[in-house]
């Protein structure tokens, strides 16, 4: 019965998920166990549907290597291998830091127990509650053990998860708290009544112990996270997944006692979250930007002050599913500074109708001199973090800038010209007249008489 | 006796009077020509600077530019004049009335070369 | 994983879906000095109509027994949790509430020293608690109360890069004022004023004027018309030239000038001169 639905549910998902390769690589290491490599096999094989190549490791194997001479050899890293207390030399927290400095994105599972890779999730702004406390929820009341939750995500969840249907998606591991970093992004949290209780039932007591310790006490609730992502202001996603039994073919094939014949989400789950970490979806990029004068087209290193000034932004989204960058209108929020040490002028850059992908800006250029930057700087929850920023001078009027023949000046004007017809006249008189009669004294005449 | 006594009544008018009389008759016409000149600098330098006190004196270059050409071409008018004075013949022994001329000439045409480089 | 699917199937046949009570469940709002503001009783199946207000120093103490609903016995849950939920902000926060063996709870808040878990009110807009209680071998329990209104507090503390994540307000340059010019009207007044004295000169000119005899002999028209001409080449300049164009003009124009000058003052020379 069992390797039957194997088989009806791969066939539904080839027809229903479209295969689709990120956008930067399809090479995936997944550092797993080797037993426990056939208990993912599904999601492994819906990754391959989607594109990419698997390669596997043991987390004790040497090789394949992380990076190698500087350079990261895969595009992407799964680490699975959550109770494993002791890698390789080579897959440390400061190497997998490094792999995100190199664009390379990660997913990384986290357990009940204490690995190395509990202090590193420390790092990127998560609280894991203290070491055998897995997530558990008395609701909904099911046959499953308390510590098997099934998960409905929520509309105002994050833009992660694709799809929107009540498939609930089976969990058990371990939550964490989250910090107040707006690079994490919240892919599934835990439900409002879970919380993080020792296994063998816990003792009451001991919670209510906890919770009067301080903040950090005590795990409960939604503010909890059980799969986050993190965006790196370069690019790079990491996710931390707070148990791996959420990809494993037991979840995926589960159907709910309490509800028959209705199916996991966590297939879909899964599709969504490699979709994310690998730069499948939600990822923009910045084509071109050009700036010039308004009705002009050259782009020039120097403005004069008071200029109008249009500034352009050609912006793209990764389209999965052919693979394309397609120009990309819908950001609404954009916006553009103009900036010599701090922000002289900051304005919205409204996308464009009638040229898709465009968004642009007009302003005057301020009265100061000196070297501004346009600055486009877009961070939104999920989304890649656009950034751009290209330097232009902005000088005084040349001498011949300034604006002539102002009616205020016209009495000068005719002072001046009176002058030169006055000069020139004189001259003339002067040159053309007779010298000697002119020159006698008009007293003298008057007494030779 | 009688008209000299008259003659000596020390009052403002008749010695503003004195000195009109004196100087018409005194003065070549080719001196009086100049006078009259400077005399029609002097007004015009006096009526921008009143503009520009009582309206506006915005574009400053443009005021600079006009006050100074009256002032200049003043300073080489009275210049010129002072050498061509027949009564001055001894300070200028080697300037020749004609050689004040081309001097002013050459002055005037300069001072409106940067007059209009200046004007805007 | 057959194995594990058929024991979940046998516990649950065998687990009885038991129900859980509350006994005597109350409420009761005191200030700092003791004195009773509010007292009202709470129940699972209806929230308390009127939200509960609380002052700065107040104290809000809610007392229950949770039993099991047919056998009576006290229960002590495993989790007996109090939610405070913030809809606007989506601000939550936990308390757990101390629960005796034998079922007996007690919780108290008191806002003088608050828990850490209270999320922040900023607005004043009211929380909404709930009770959820979960336990194995019973239904687990999850119910709003009521609503509850606190004093307006300090609002969470904000990553400083939070602010960069949303639209910024807008900034623009304020431009030093255009200068103002006068009205057009007197500044064309004032030429006529400038050009007044022209009327004196000429007046004045016209009495003392040297007749302009020799104006038009060959010696003297060159010159004076090279005058006139270099006075219009600097007007040029002033409306449309270039400083490397009338510097070249001017060369050009100054040589016959300065021949056309020598003539015209050797021949006045020779005038002043000669005929002496």
């Amino acid at each position: 019965m069992f390797p039957l639905k194997k088989l009806i549910i791969l066939a539904v998902g080839l027809f229903g998920l479209t295969s689709a390769k990120s956008s930067t690589g399809n090479s995936v290491l997944v550092v797993v166990e080797a037993a426990q490599k056939d208990d993912f096999s599904i999601f492994f094989d819906g990754m391959r549907d989607q594109g990419y190549e698997l390669t596997f490791r043991g987390p004790k194997e040497e090789a394949p290597l992380l990076i190698e001479y500087d350079e990261p050899k895969f595009a992407h890293v799964i680490v699975l291998a959550s109770d494993t207390k002791n890698f390789a030399k080579d897959i440390t927290p400061q190497s997998l830091i490094s792999l995100t400095h190199l664009k390379t994105n990660l997913i990384l599972g986290l357990s009940t127990k204490q690995t190395p890779l509990t202090s590193l999730a420390s790092e990127f702004g998560l609280i894991p509650p203290p070491p055998g406390t897995p997530l558990i929820s008395y609701f909904p009341k099911r046959e499953e053990p308390s510590t098997l939750i099934p998960i409905t995500p929520k509309v105002q969840d994050s833009a992660v998860l694709q799809s929107r249907n009540n498939h609930p998606i089976w969990f058990s591991g371990s939550p964490h708290a989250l910090g107040n970093n707006p690079l994490l992004v919240p892919i599934l949290r835990a439900p409002v009544e879970s919380f993080a209780s020792e296994v063998d039932g816990g003792s009451p007591d001991a919670i209510v112990d906890s919770a009067d310790k301080g903040g950090e006490g005590f795990w409960a609730g939604s503010q909890l996270g059980v799969v986050t992502g993190f965006q790196t202001l370069d690019g790079a996603r990491v996710t931390w997944v707070g148990g791996v039994d959420v990809f494993s073919d037991e979840y995926i094939q589960k159907q709910s006692s309490k509800r028959r014949g209705v199916q996991s989400g966590n297939r879909q789950f899964a599709h969504d979250v490699v979709a994310w970490t690998f730069q499948e979806s939600l990822v923009l990029r910045i084509d071109k930007v050009e700036h010039h004068r308004v009705n002009t087209t050259e782009p020039r290193d120097q403005y004069t002050i008071k200029d109008q000034l249009e500034f352009n932004a050609y912006i793209s989204k990764f389209n999965p599913k052919n693979r394309k960058w397609e120009p990309f209108s819908a950001l609404k929020d954009l916006q553009l500074e103009f900036t010599m040490l701090d922000p002289h002028i900051r304005t919205s850059l409204p996308a464009v109708s009638g040229t898709p992908g465009k968004y642009s800006a007009n302003f005057r250029a301020p009265d100061r001199h000196g070297v501004f930057k346009f600055v486009v700087d877009y961070k939104r929850k999920g989304w890649t973090a656009l950034h751009s920023s290209t330097t232009v001078a902005v000088v005084p009027p040349r001498h011949d800038g300034y604006p002539r023949f102002l009616s205020a000046a016209w009495p000068y004007y005719a002072g001046a010209i009176s002058t030169s017809v006055g000069f020139f006249l004189f001259s003339a008189f002067w040159l053309a007249g007779e010298v000697r009669e002119s020159w006698k004294r008009p007293g003298k005449a008057s007494k030779i008489e | 006796m009688a008209p000299r006594a008259a003659q000596i009544q020390p009052t403002a008018s008749s010695a503003v009077e004195t000195l009109w009389k004196a100087y018409n008759d005194g003065t070549p016409n080719r001196l009086k020509f100049i006078d009259s000149f400077l005399f029609f600098l002097m007004l015009s330098g006096i009526v921008q600077f009143v503009y520009c006190v009582l309206v506006s004196s915005f574009p400053y270059n443009a005021f600079l530019a006009g006050f100074g050409s009256t002032v200049g071409q003043f300073v080489l008018t009275a210049s010129l004049r002072s050498q061509v004075n027949p009564d001055n013949k001894d300070e200028f022994k080697e300037v020749s009335p004609e050689r004040a001329f081309a001097d002013f000439a050459l002055g005037s045409i300069v001072l409106h070369f940067f007059v209009y480089n200046f004007l805007g | 994983m057959l194995a594990a699917l058929l024991s979940t199937l046998v516990l649950a046949l065998s687990a009885q879906a038991a129900t859980l009570k509350l006994q005597s469940p109350k409420l009761v709002v005191t200030d700092s000095m003791g004195t009773q503001l509010r007292s009202d009783s709470f129940s699972l199946s209806k929230q308390v109509a009127e939200a509960v207000e609380l002052g700065a120093k107040d104290i809000l103490k809610m007392t229950f027994q949770v039993l099991d609903q047919e056998t009576g016995n006290g229960v002590q849950p495993h989790q007996t949790f109090l939610r405070f939920y913030d809809e606007k902000t989506n601000e939550e926060g936990i308390q757990p509430v101390r629960v005796t063996p034998g079922g007996k709870a007690k919780f108290e808040l008191n806002l003088s020293k608050p828990p850490l878990s209270l999320p922040p009110t900023p607005n004043g807009d009211p929380l909404k608690v709930s009770l959820i209680i979960g336990t194995s071998q019973y239904d687990p329990i999850s119910v709003e109360l009521f609503d509850l209104v606190l004093p307006k507090s300090q609002p969470a503390p904000e990553n400083p890069l939070e602010s960069t994540f949303h639209v910024l307000p807008e900034i623009h340059h304020t431009f030093r004022a255009d200068n103002k010019m006068p009205p057009q009207p007197i500044s064309f007044a004032f030429i006529g004023i400038v050009l007044a004295p022209w009327a004196i000169l000429l007046s004045l000119w016209s009495q003392v004027v040297p007749k302009p005899s020799r104006l038009f002999s060959p010696s003297i028209l060159p010159f004076v018309a090279s005058l006139g001409a270099f006075e219009g080449l600097l007007f040029w300049y002033w409306v449309d030239l270039k400083l490397g164009q009338v510097l070249l003009y001017g060369f050009m124009l100054s040589l016959p000038t300065f021949f056309a000058g020598k003539t015209a003052l050797a021949s006045i020379g020779s005038q002043r001169l000669g005929r002496k």
